[in-house]
């Protein structure tokens, strides 16, 4: 989470406000960009600049010392106050200003906003949402507006806003902390939320970064040095250690792995449990058994075969293949597996998820995407990639999604057994259109390809089945290449 | 002999196969005279805690587990229930370590699924023997946001540092899966089987 120092200027120096109170300015420096200097020096990223003079006027004022300020420091400014028209707007966007707040305007004047958006991006454009008992407030916080901020989420959604700043304006400059509810609904929403407003203590920015927040503005606590910038932005570094996943998938026929594999010393090539032992010391994150027996005798003996597997091996392994009942399911899961593969029966019979999801945990449920590309968009398959549906990938996932799915192993039908590499477009257009963790699968053909399905496309884990069959890759060599490329593997 | 919870919150058999992988006797039960009858607990589970609790209270398990001074290992959602309450159907759960569970933020793909670190903050008997940052397997969208430090023993990041392994008394709770952690697992598991408090 980014931590932005905030200096708000009324003639030319640097003040502060309590509650948006006009008649009762502190003044900290006469300074600003002195001020905004020693910001930087501290270790700031961002600056967040506010024009009050122009917010109460409706047009800006101080923009010489905006200018000044950005003419001497080296990071990215936002600013906002009184940007009420699009040549305003453009003047900043222009002239080394990175991001332009606007809050009045954007809710009531969606041309202009559309406008804005449409020529210089929605990354550069901020709309700052200050709430008083609820409804909104505008010019300069002195009026309050009718709009409930489920109407602005509305609006802003339509305007494709991404960033907002969440401002409850009765707790600005009081040090009594944020409104953590009010900035939680607008970062469920989906937006980059940042809060601003009442922020006193490093306890408050740990508790917006544990909310999700894109970032805090933060005045007073710095000014009065409630809050020390340095410490502040250690604490709320991203941090993640979570490692991407290399898995090999063993097709399963009547008790035996089928297409064989050359390990070498290895007594029984075709033993799934001797495969899946040897994979588990070599590197393997996890197995995927897949049955493709088609008769009701030979899943019984998988699911023997699953009893065997969970005995013998201490790494999360998951089974799939003709799964189409909630018995299926907890079959298979009372065996021992961890999770459960399931493929046309998710597309034919979406209750199975819900109640899967429901009766056995979000965890258990990977949903195989068997997709082929169609034109600019990607179709669902079904019965092994022998039946086309109408369904498109994407929105088959973000169904999949909501109906409780824990994971989802995307698998591209032209790339399969092609070694050309991964569709990092398909992968790359479900990821960014949901919030659990992908499988990418099919086409990979050396190592490169899974760099690029981890860095272009959005994986968390990457399968394969004959190239590590094979020993044509090596889980150990892949990962330590996917290392020296400054991924994160076990 | 001891005793694995099974209190219809999944996946009882990984545990008990692990500890058949390690030679320790163990019994699958829902009675709480069982329960208080052997050495050691071990608590798993995965699933949703307003379920889970809900069963708990059905049994009467709820009543024995603060009561008991036999080594206890929660593991997953187990180590959750341990704390006061969840933010998950808005449970009250068995209030042994301060704070409560939360949910990932939507900034965060969740589950938070897969291998990560443990960086371990205190020594524990249960740690004795891994190396500091080894790797363990989670699977899960909540976690212990623990209000002192003083419980927490070891701790993953994931868009920030949570608790991923902590003791209080004779107490402890893993976030991950050590029956399903490997080799470093193996050793938390063999560790804890063969505490002597």
């Amino acid at each position: 989470m980014f931590i932005i120092p905030a200096i708000d200027i009324i003639n030319g120096k640097c003040v502060r406000l309590v509650q948006g109170n006009f008649s009762d300015p502190t003044v900290y420096s006469n300074n600003p960009i002195g001020v905004a200097k020693n910001f930087e020096k501290q270790g700031a990223v961002f600056l967040h600049l506010v024009d009050l003079d122009g917010a109460k006027s409706g047009f800006p004022v101080n923009l010489k010392t905006v200018f000044a300020i950005a003419n001497s420091v080296n990071i990215p400014l936002q600013i906002g106050g009184g940007i009420r028209s699009y040549d305003q707007a453009r003047r900043y966007l222009e002239n080394g200003i990175e991001k332009i707040i606007l809050s009045t305007v954007a809710l009531e004047n969606p041309k202009l906003l559309n406008r804005l958006i449409k020529n210089f991006g929605n990354s550069r454009i901020t709309v700052s949402i200050d709430i008083k008992d609820e409804k909104i407030a505008t010019r300069g916080w002195l009026k309050k507006d009718t709009k409930t901020i489920s109407d602005i989420v509305t609006i802003l959604k339509k305007a494709r806003i991404k960033s907002v700043i969440v401002t409850d304006t009765s707790k600005d400059g009081l040090l009594k902390g944020p409104n953590f509810v009010l900035t939680k609904q607008f970062i469920n929403a989906g937006f980059a939320a940042i809060a601003a407003g009442g922020v006193a203590s490093l306890s408050d920015i740990e508790e917006l970064n544990k909310l999700g927040a894109f970032g805090a503005i933060v005045g007073k606590a710095l000014y009065e040095k409630k809050i020390d910038l340095k410490k502040a932005q250690r604490a709320v570094a991203y941090r993640n250690n979570l490692a991407k996943r290399i898995i090999p998938c063993l097709d399963v026929e009547n008790g035996r792995v089928v297409k064989g594999t050359n390990f070498k010393n290895l007594r029984d090539a075709g033993d799934p449990v001797l495969l899946g032992k040897r994979y588990s010391e070599s590197g393997a994150d996890e197995l995927v058994y897949l049955d493709i027996s088609a008769t009701r005798e030979n899943r019984q003996t998988f699911r023997e075969l699953v009893s065997q597997i969970a005995k013998e091996i201490n790494i999360p392994f998951t089974v799939g293949g003709g799964v189409s009942t909630t018995e299926d399911i907890r079959d298979l899961l009372n065996a021992g597996a961890d999770k459960i593969s399931i493929g046309s029966a998710a597309v034919t019979n979406s209750q199975l998820i819900k109640e899967a999801a429901q009766y056995f945990g979000s965890q258990c449920v990977v949903i195989s995407v068997d997709a082929k590309k169609q034109g600019r968009s990607w179709k669902i398959y079904i019965n092994g990639g022998t039946k086309k549906t109408k369904i498109d990938a994407i929105k088959f996932s973000q169904q999949m999604e909501r109906l409780g799915a824990g994971e989802l192993l995307v698998n591209s039908l032209d790339r399969d057994g092609t070694k050309t590499g991964f569709d990092l477009e398909l992968l790359k257009g479900i990821t960014e259109s949901v919030n659990i963790p992908m499988i990418a699968s099919s086409g990979a053909g050396k190592k490169e390809d899974f760099l690029a399905a981890f860095t272009k496309g959005g994986c968390d884990a990457a399968l394969a089945a004959t190239l590590f069959h094979y020993g044509e890759i090596s889980i150990l060599e892949l990962k330590k290449y996917l290392q020296r490329n400054n991924l994160t593997v076990r | 002999m001891i005793a694995i919870i099974n209190y219809n919150a999944g996946n009882i058999a990984s545990v008990a196969n692990a500890l058949e992988r390690l030679g320790f006797e163990y019994i699958v039960t829902r009675d709480p005279k069982t329960i208080l009858r052997t050495d050691k607990v071990i608590f798993p589970g995965q699933g949703r805690a307003g379920a889970a609790m809900s069963e708990l209270r059905k049994t009467g398990i709820d009543k024995i587990i603060p009561q008991l001074t036999k080594p206890f290992l929660g593991i997953c959602l187990g180590m959750q229930l341990l704390a006061q309450c969840s933010e998950e159907d808005r449970t009250k759960c068995l209030g042994i370590f301060p704070g409560a569970c939360r949910k990932f933020p939507p900034t965060l793909k969740t589950p938070h699924l897969g291998w990560n670190k443990v960086a371990l903050k205190r020594n524990s008997p249960l740690t004795a023997g891994i190396p500091d940052g080894s790797y363990f397997y989670f699977v899960h969208s909540y976690y212990v946001d623990a209000p002192t430090a003083k419980q927490i023993i070891g701790e993953t990041s994931y868009g920030f540092d949570f608790p991923s392994i902590m003791q209080k008394d004779n107490f402890f709770a893993v976030q991950f899966h050590p029956e399903k952690s490997g080799e470093q697992g193996r050793r938390l598991l063999n560790n804890f089987c063969g505490l002597c408090l």
